[in-house]
């Protein structure tokens, strides 16, 4: 019995696809050059959303489920913040073109606030008012454990109460006084004013009162909106959601992805739509949305880093390339409560090693082709602002790999077969530090995320690096979302204490609201101090940039951390490279990540 | 053939060496069938080659696999760097003995496991025969209805392996094919008179599979494990494209493939065209043995 002719036929058959498929790699698919938008027509554009997602979620109010700055951009279209504060107009501020608030007085004694709002309406041709503004405060308090952008301590549990003044004025009183631009950014720039008297009811046919006035009626009313807004099929087609405030609405919401918006023709605020209809388009992958930007069926898409040089392809295309920062951080946390490394990444000389051994500007300039920006401390260093320290903007700890074997070896370790070994253990000036045993390797192992090219090639490169200095970095990859369910925080204890350093991947950067305080990141026992980091005198910092009337808090804050080395400090890559067709202007890339369909317009046609 | 009797000679020594020679004879004719056959022995050539490329080229051709040379990444092929460099300075046709030797262990070691276990599961199942027989192949249908590639995904999505746990993994999800062979194979050899007899002398079923059924198979299962081989690099290549491949700083040919395609639009070939033509050739051979392995066994075709 021998293997039949058929399995053999596929073999060759696969071989060829192989051969052919190379082909049709190695060739590209050519397309002729154009100019005009994709859709043919100046009152239209199409956007490609980020690969792997579909918007799921336009309620003003946001659940953790549905978290993404998409759904929020889709949304704030729909329904404007009450204070737009954000870096659309090229700089991160307060673009009162885009929100319903037109002042805000605080007190002198910053512990309250008195807002303004203009004479904006509804769609349906009803005034926007302070109790509109009250019904959103009341659902948020009432439901503040369903609210994603809720940590405790902060909004709404310092916001002691919301007083209406009349239906243009309200005033909202603090639990002790604050630092007025970070009030102003993190935390009343997620007020959405919502229509009450549409949506304040608890059932579609139920009759719309003041339910949300009471703690009760306000979770029933909750319940009702949220399981409405689950719905997505719904979206272009229910009652509730035509009743909006932003430039645009909903013309059609597929739950495949694509959602079609259209101007919202009775908007009446100063962020007045200039294309009429925006496609925003869903890919599953970044080669798929490519391939649509080669056909040109995207009038504002995006490429890989890796790809920037293939410019003057997209360029003779009718495209052109400019890369968006973003507003973040990267780097990679420590698990200060490994058994096993745990005691060496508490010494700071051992922290000041590995951070000498990181050369980020090489990094940023060949792994991220000069779309990364190196960052030596919390302060993103993107863009330009008064928050980052001196000590943050000049590296304390320049690459120096020499540097670092000397550091490591002037504290009691010697390197043994490439490796560096501990021998000579202590608490002294000379010695290894407190717990770190005789016999200890310096060999520490990175959990990654898997399936980026670039991630791939900049573990490499730090692998190579720290081997230099005598550092044994292995790299294990797993998908991202298995990368963020193993690295938690932990104690030295538990079994999943394993890991000992993690990188949630070049996506997995952290994006700040507007005023980067890092009370979450880097706080004693904050939620996102995933390696659990803790060290008192950052947390009185960390305490001074939410209080303090000034911004030296935040750059002695950044000083701190540059310096103490919380976790290993890495290039900030840009947040997309967009490919943008000739003649889309109007608009900045917003380094908060969101995207602004209103401020985009045609320049030329 | 027949038996010369030779003077004062015992007619039992007689008999075992005729058939000692005609195994010998067999197996000659097995090997002219074989070298008879062109592609074959090209194919042959191809994998000793792709052998001696991988683990003796490192002696002649020296490069450092571990360290990235960040000053000089994506160069084109010179006489520093016959195929150039890779995205973190690697030289790539160090890399591409690196990765082979990855490629073609796993490959072999996965190809050979699945084998073995469908050898094993086949034999097992066709022997029993009744509703052992059944369950067992329903279970392999079961197993082939599921998409390897559908399997490897769900696998990528809970974790990455390391080396035996790549072979393993591919291992056990290649052996399905193998086992309908085999199993065909027992069905017809357990009938046969020699596999009765000892059944009749009250020989166990352990010596009639082991004995006379698998050595009676032999040449179904070196076929089917070439095939194997070459399916096992195929999906080695697809795994490291899934990002389930084995860690940096190691690679295999997969890796290499996809790692070089996200530059497919930048013009650097050479990060393609090696490991993409590598694991062609290397696939093709193997398919090519295993077709001129199968008319070699043929006896139908014998003259």
């Amino acid at each position: 019995m021998f293997l039949a002719h058929t399995a053999n036929s596929r073999r060759w058959a696969l071989v060829t696809g192989a051969v052919v498929t190379a082909g049709a790699l190695l060739t590209g698919c050519s397309g002729g050059d154009t100019s005009s938008s994709a859709s043919g027509s100046s009152d239209t554009i199409n956007y490609a959303l980020p690969a792997n997602f579909t918007p799921n979620w336009i309620l003003p109010i946001g659940t953790a489920a549905h978290l993404n700055t998409n759904n929020s951009s889709i949304s704030q279209s729909l329904w404007e913040p009450l204070i737009a504060y954000d870096g659309s107009t090229g700089k991160v501020g307060w673009n009162k073109d885009n929100s319903l608030a037109t002042a805000a007085d605080f007190a002198k004694d910053s512990k309250s606030v008195t807002i303004t709002l203009g004479e904006r309406h509804w769609s349906d041709g009803k005034q926007i008012t302070s109790r509109d503004v009250e019904f959103w405060f009341n659902l948020v308090k009432a439901n503040k454990a369903d609210w994603a952008s809720y940590s405790p301590g902060k909004a709404p549990d310092n916001w002691t109460s919301l007083k209406i003044v009349d239906d243009t004025h309200f005033t909202i009183t603090f639990d002790q006084a604050y630092n007025q631009q970070w009030m102003l950014a993190n935390e009343l720039s997620m007020i959405r004013p919502m229509p009450q008297h549409v949506w304040d009811k608890t059932s579609d046919s139920g009759t719309v009162s003041d339910l949300d006035r009471t703690t009760a009626g306000a979770k029933k009313v909750w319940t009702y909106l949220n399981g409405v807004a689950k719905k997505i099929s719904g979206y272009a087609t229910d009652p509730l959601w035509k009743t909006v405030s932003g430039p645009y609405t909903i013309k059609s919401f597929s739950t495949a992805g694509k959602v079609e918006l259209t101007a919202n023709a009775k908007y009446d605020g100063g962020g007045k739509a200039n294309i009429k209809n925006v496609n925003l388009l869903p890919f599953t992958t970044t080669d798929a949305e490519k391939n649509a930007l080669r056909a040109g069926t995207v009038d504002y898409g995006y490429i890989n880093a890796t790809d920037l040089s293939q410019e003057s392809s997209f360029a003779s295309k009718g495209y052109t390339v400019k890369p968006w920062s973003g507003w973040a951080i990267t780097y990679m946390p420590y698990n200060f409560n490994n058994p096993a490394m745990g005691a060496v990444f508490k010494q700071l000389y051992a922290r000041q090693a590995i951070q000498m051994s990181v050369d980020q500007t090489t990094l940023s300039k060949v792994v991220f082709n000069g779309t990364a920006v190196s960052t030596y401390g919390p302060i993103p260093q993107g863009q330009t602002s008064s928050f980052v320290s001196s000590e943050q903007k000049n590296n304390p700890y320049p690459y120096s790999t020499t540097k670092a074997k000397k550091l490591l070896t002037s504290h009691g370790w010697t390197e043994q077969n490439g490796t560096m070994v501990c021998t000579s253990p202590g608490t002294g000036d000379s010695q290894c530090g407190a717990g770190v045993d005789k016999g200890t390797k310096f060999r520490m192992q990175v959990l990654s995320q898997s399936g980026s090219t670039v991630t791939d090639n900049m573990m490499s490169a730090l692998q190579s690096s720290f081997a230099k200095t005598g550092i044994d970095f292995t790299i294990k990859t797993a998908p991202v979302n298995s990368v963020l369910s193993q690295a938690g925080q932990c104690t030295a204890d538990q079994a999943g204490c394993k890991w000992q350093l993690s990188f949630f991947g070049t996506a997995g950067s952290w994006y700040f609201p507007a005023y980067p305080s890092g009370d979450s990141l880097f706080a004693t026992g904050g939620g996102s101090n995933f390696g659990s980091y803790s060290n008192s005198a950052v947390d009185k910092l960390i305490t001074q940039t939410t209080t303090s009337s000034s911004n030296e808090a935040v750059q002695k804050y950044s000083a701190a951390l540059a310096k103490d080395l919380p976790v290993i400090w890495l290039p900030e890559p840009d947040y997309q490279v967009s490919v943008v067709k000739n003649g889309l202007g109007g608009f900045a890339q917003d380094s908060l990540a969101n995207f602004h369909p209103a401020m985009w317009k045609w320049t030329t046609k | 053939m027949s038996a010369v009797i030779q003077p004062g000679q015992a007619p039992g020594t007689t008999t075992a060496t005729a058939i000692a020679t005609g195994a010998v004879s067999g197996s000659r004719l097995a090997v002219r069938r074989f070298l008879r056959n062109r592609l074959a022995v090209v194919g042959l050539g191809v994998v000793v080659f792709f052998f001696l490329f991988c683990f003796l080229g490192p002696l002649v051709y020296s490069t450092d696999q571990t360290h990235t040379m960040l000053q000089q990444v994506n160069l084109g092929p010179s006489g520093s760097h016959w195929l150039g460099t890779d995205a973190v300075g690697h030289d790539e046709l160090g890399r591409l003995m690196y990765g082979g030797k990855v490629s073609l262990i796993v490959g072999l070691a996965a190809g050979i496991l699945a084998t073995v276990i469908g050898t094993l599961w086949g034999a097992a199942a066709g022997y029993a025969g009744g509703w052992i027989d059944a369950v067992m192949m329903r279970i392999v249908d079961a197993g082939i209805a599921i998409p390897a590639l559908f399997i490897l995904l769900v696998v990528s999505a809970i974790t990455t392996p390391g080396l035996t746990g790549l072979i393993v993994i591919l291992g056990f999800v290649s052996w399905l094919v193998p086992s309908r062979l085999i199993r065909a194979e027992t069905l017809t050899l357990k009938n046969r008179d020699y596999v009765l007899t000892l059944r009749a002398i009250g020989g166990t079923h352990s010596r009639a599979i082991t004995r006379h059924i698998l050595p009676n198979s032999v040449s179904t299962i070196i076929v089917a494990t070439t095939f194997q081989i070459a399916d096992a690099i195929l999906l080695v290549a697809y795994v490291s494209y899934l990002g389930l491949g084995v860690q940096p700083p190691a690679t295999d040919w997969g890796g290499m493939l996809s790692a070089g395609l996200t530059a497919a639009y930048s013009g650097y070939w050479w990060l393609i065209l090696p490991p993409g033509l590598a694991i062609i050739l290397v696939v093709w051979a193997f398919n090519a043995i295993g077709d001129g392995l199968r008319d070699a066994f043929d006896v139908r075709g014998r003259g």
